[in-house]
């Protein structure tokens, strides 16, 4: 379930993991492992940040996320899931959990 | 540089939760460290500029800031499970668990049939760990050697103190050599009732040489070797049976055949099963039958400097011995024989171990075919869930993973079973076996033994679990898409569970052979002729103590007396004694016929001499081919008289009667006596034996024989034997106190216990082999079952078609029998490979016996049918409806 939370924040486009934590409220100790499993999986690939960027700003490079296309299918298929399990408990699409 | 831009709260919070960092980051994989702490560094530092810009006094961020850090140490954890793959292998152990527990019953198969092969195997190496890896209780083992007497006729015969003591002075390849008696007791009086013990006599160096130390006490002084020291060292047993383990015996004394002796010392428990003796005394060499290179009475026991060789140290004692032999004409032919210490000690037990070894080894790969079975079965009823997996998105490597995962988890639980069973199938063997295999005392289940059966677990996993795992791995998405709902088989898959049966029933049919031949070999065993009749017949050892019978009169005296009164019993049908009884063993000596001295002592010949009391071939009923038996005419005044065994007889005299020849004896003086008669051939030796050469003597002729001090009492009841034994005991006793009686046993018990060695490896290994048996049966059975199930649609069809119950009936049993036929042909071919190994175990029995082979072929299809005929019958009873209707 976070990771399908985490997918969907990076779909998104909320790249970076503590921006995650802000956006989900997923403690850093649950965001990294799950960022983690899903970069091994090939659901997202990280990237760090251009040089110049982080010169700009006289900070260190941050690394960031973004979802991959079989990341964004098994975001669908979940979707897809989570709105006809939902349908099946007369729950509203708008309350299934990847919304 | 970049790092100035933060203010000096910031800056502060940033560095409080890099160090937080540098914490965790000790336990990221090396490969992923910097990357990993750039991450954190990175972001850690971008939230500090952001405290910055919104006024960083804020504590509650910054509180919030440094909690979140706290996260690194997860992700440090995750990282390395990750790169260690650990997590999915806890996910896959997570599943194979909720596996079990949701099929039982298929577990608890696994697990049993697994547990019983792993069980026998792990009490198996613990025996053959204990027996033959382990190393002896001794100092440097390997380097000891073990020396037997050998001249023209023996290769194991004795060594003189006089030849012993140039050895021990002479050589240079020995850091030390001593010397031992090997046979001998001794008798204790004192507080308790007289008893007598195994005692034997050993040079002051023994223990030191072999690298004892005394339990308790010292071992012998030098000086105690010259024979004016009356000192013992007890065994820890007789010391803890006799005297309550009370260490303040040592320096007390205590009457060893009727003289005081000063214990000195106690032995520690575990020594070799050479030294079970329980009374040692220090050999007198000043005594002067000690100084006789004709008696030959030592074995001895010497250590290998560093560097020697035993082919080294037997060149160079050979040497020595020529050099004697120059030297004593007596000597001619005499040397030693070296041969590894641990040889003896483990003597001829290692190839049956090792065979046992090989066979339990079959069971528990019998027992995987079968594992290996069911979980084929299982996996193509499982198709359906691996084909879901599949299109989910698990790949093949992960399906084979967790495959592997569920048999390690089903070997592993099997191996903890195991261990437990092992262990109680020890403690059988230790009560079964006891006396029958050396060192099993040390038979225990220690480290060595935990980590073999923790292998073998792992290993049977991975080959009960390779096939299905392969399987899966082989198998076709598409296909097993389509037969989701209902279970499914692929041709692989019976193909594979074939060949697994035709397997086990080669192997099973090979420990069949095995088993076969040793029952067949034990029966030949027993069915040997002794020479006399063992029914109803009491044998007893008695030992008169040397202090109160000094005379051959006066033995004589004694054992008359004892006749007597034995007579008196009532249900005593006969009674009579002998020095040598047979089953129990005995020595030789040389002769010549009179007349005709050898002409060199190589050319001496030997044959087995025992005194016999008038009545004893009557009571042990050994036919009299010729002559007559001994009578109360034979004195001591009268003319030597002998009776010879029928062997010997023909052996001298070819052709010819031996009546009235004359044979010199050597009894240390030359006893010449006349043939008076010739008895039938006597196993002395045991079954397995063949009769020796025998000379029996009469006990009343003073030069004949070594005395009767010690004999045997040989009683024949009238109806049940062991009625009579209190009896026998309470008249000895009667008689005179001092006296002894041990080894009161029926005759055909100690022909029962004289094949107990061979009767219980045929035991265990017809054990094995019915488990193999069983186990290949249910296999076949099991795989017949399920491919019947299977075909049950088949089958109703076929019938729908017309085919009569018979023709489906026959179907059926015809595909098991072709596997049970092709696995014996397979199995007689591994077992004329593999009997071999049984040769020297078998007595009067070829390894190819045709009997044996024929006899398991039959047994086997008859086994194998069995298992056919249910499956095969519930298949002439599918419902051709149902079947139509499912098409």
């Amino acid at each position: 379930m976070s990771a399908l939370a985490v997918l969907s924040a990076i779909s998104r486009s909320v790249r970076y993991g503590f921006d995650i934590m802000d956006a989900i409220g997923l403690p850093s100790g649950t965001v990294y492992p799950v960022l983690g499993r899903l970069e091994r999986d090939g659901y997202v690939r990280s990237k760090w940040e251009a040089q110049t960027i982080a010169q700009r700003d006289k900070r260190p490079p941050r690394r960031y996320y973004e979802i991959t296309a079989s990341g964004a299918r098994a975001l669908a298929e979940s979707a897809e899931h989570y709105r006809t399990l939902g349908a099946r408990l007369g729950i509203p699409a708008s309350r299934t959990p990847t919304k | 540089m970049m790092r100035d831009e933060l203010s000096r709260d910031a800056r502060a919070v940033y560095d409080r939760c890099m160090r937080i960092v540098h914490v965790a980051r000790v336990v990221v994989p090396e490969r992923r460290r910097d990357d990993w702490t750039r991450e954190w560094s990175g972001e850690l530092w971008y939230r500090a500029l952001l405290l910055d810009r919104s006024r960083g006094s804020d504590r509650h961020a910054v509180r919030r800031l440094v909690v979140r850090t706290m996260g690194v140490f997860p992700h440090a954890l995750w990282t390395l499970t990750d790169e260690m793959r650990i997590d999915p292998m806890l996910q896959d152990l997570k599943y194979a668990i909720r596996g079990i527990v949701k099929r039982p019953a298929f577990a608890a198969l696994v697990v049993a049939t697994l547990a019983l092969g792993i069980g026998a195997n792990t009490a198996m190496f613990s025996i053959v760990h204990s027996v033959l890896l382990r190393p002896l209780p001794y100092e440097r083992p390997d380097a000891l050697v073990y020396m037997y007497g050998g001249f023209k006729q023996n290769s194991q015969a004795m060594v003189s103190p006089p030849d012993y003591l140039d050895y021990r002075d002479r050589n240079s390849v020995f850091s030390s050599l001593a010397g031992r008696t090997v046979y001998g007791t001794a008798i204790i009086t004192g507080s308790d009732e007289p008893e007598r013990v195994q005692s034997s006599i050993a040079t002051a160096n023994f223990f030191s040489t072999l690298g004892v130390k005394p339990y308790r006490g010292r071992v012998f002084l030098p000086e105690e070797e010259r024979g004016d020291h009356a000192v013992a060292i007890l065994s820890y047993g007789l010391w803890q049976r006799r005297y309550a383990g009370d260490a303040r015996i040592i320096g007390t004394t205590i009457p060893i055949d009727g003289r005081p002796h000063t214990v000195i010392g106690i032995m520690p428990p575990v020594l070799d099963r050479t030294m079970d003796v329980q009374i040692w005394r220090p050999i007198p060499f000043g005594l002067d039958e000690m100084s006789v290179r004709r008696f030959h009475f030592l074995r001895l026991v010497g250590r290998l400097k560093p560097g020697v060789t035993i082919a080294q140290a037997q060149r160079h004692m050979d040497a020595i011995a020529r050099d004697l032999a120059a030297q004593y004409p007596e000597n001619e032919s005499w040397h030693l024989n070296l041969v590894p210490y641990r040889d003896v000690v483990i003597g001829g037990v290692g190839p049956v171990l090792l065979v046992l070894l090989g066979a339990v080894g079959v069971v528990l790969l019998i027992a995987c075919g079968n594992v290996a079975s069911l979980l084929l079965a299982r996996a193509s009823a499982r198709s359906g869930e691996m084909a879901v997996r599949t299109a989910l998105g698990a790949g093949r490597s992960r399906l084979v993973r967790q495959l592997l995962t569920e048999s390690l988890l089903l070997g592993v639980t099997a191996g903890i079973a195991g261990l437990v069973l092992g262990h109680y199938l020890l403690v059988a063997v230790r009560a079964v076996g006891d006396g029958m295999l050396p060192r099993l005392a040390e038979v225990e289940i220690d480290g060595t033994v935990l980590a073999f059966t923790f292998g073998v677990s792992l290993l049977t996993s991975l080959v009960f679990g390779a096939a299905p795992a392969l399987h899966a791995a082989r198998s076709d998405v598409a296909a097993m898409m389509k037969s989701l709902g209902k279970a499914s088989t692929t041709r692989s898959a019976v193909s594979t569970r074939d060949v697994l049966v035709v397997v086990q029933v080669a192997l099973s049919f090979v420990l069949l052979i095995g088993a076969g031949l040793l029952v067949r070999s034990l029966w030949r065993l027993q069915d040997v002729q002794t020479g006399f009749d063992p029914s109803r017949l009491v044998a007893a050892s008695v030992s008169l103590p040397q202090t109160k019978y000094k005379t051959r009169d006066a033995e004589v005296r004694f054992w008359d007396q004892v006749f007597e009164r034995v007579r008196a019993i009532p249900g005593v049908e006969s009674v009579a004694a002998t020095t040598l009884f047979p089953l129990r063993g005995g020595g030789d000596t040389y002769f010549y016929i009179e007349g005709q001295p050898p002409a060199t002592d190589a050319d001496r010949m030997n044959a087995t001499p025992a005194i016999a009391t008038e009545d004893y071939f009557t009571t042990m009923r050994i036919p009299l081919i010729a002559g007559r038996v001994f009578n109360a005419a034979d004195r001591s005044d009268g003319a030597g008289v002998m009776i010879v065994s029928d062997a010997l007889a023909r052996r001298l005299f070819p052709g010819a009667s031996a009546l009235g020849k004359r044979l010199v004896v050597d009894f240390g003086k030359p006893f010449v006596g006349e043939i008076v008669g010739v008895v039938g051939d006597v196993r002395i030796y045991g079954q397995a034996n063949d009769a020796p050469e025998m000379m029996y003597f009469t006990g009343r002729q003073p030069n004949a024989g070594w005395g009767m001090g010690f004999g045997n009492l040989a009683t024949r009841a009238r109806g049940d034997p062991d009625a009579i034994v209190s009896q026998l005991r309470a008249a000895v006793r009667s008689l005179d106190p001092d006296v002894p009686l041990s080894a009161i046993q029926s005759v055909e018990s100690i022909l029962y216990d004289s094949v107990a060695a061979p009767r219980f490896r045929t035991q265990l290994l017809v054990g094995f082999a019915a488990v193999a048996l069983i186990l290949a049966v249910v296999g076949l059975y099991g795989m017949l079952a399920y491919s019947v199930t299977q075909r049950s649609r088949e089958m109703g069809i076929r019938m729908a078609l017309g085919a009569r119950p018979t023709a489906v009936f026959r179907m059926v049993v015809r595909q098991g029998m072709m596997l049970v036929v092709v696995g014996i042909v397979l199995g007689v071919i591994g077992a004329i490979a593999a009997t071999r190994l049984l040769a020297a175990q078998l007595f009067a029995v070829t390894p190819r016996d045709p009997a044996v082979f024929v006899v398991v072929a039959t047994a086997l299809t008859m086994a194998g049918l069995a298992a056919c005929i249910v499956p095969a019958r519930r298949a002439t009873k599918a419902d051709p409806i149902a079947a139509l209707r499912l098409e």
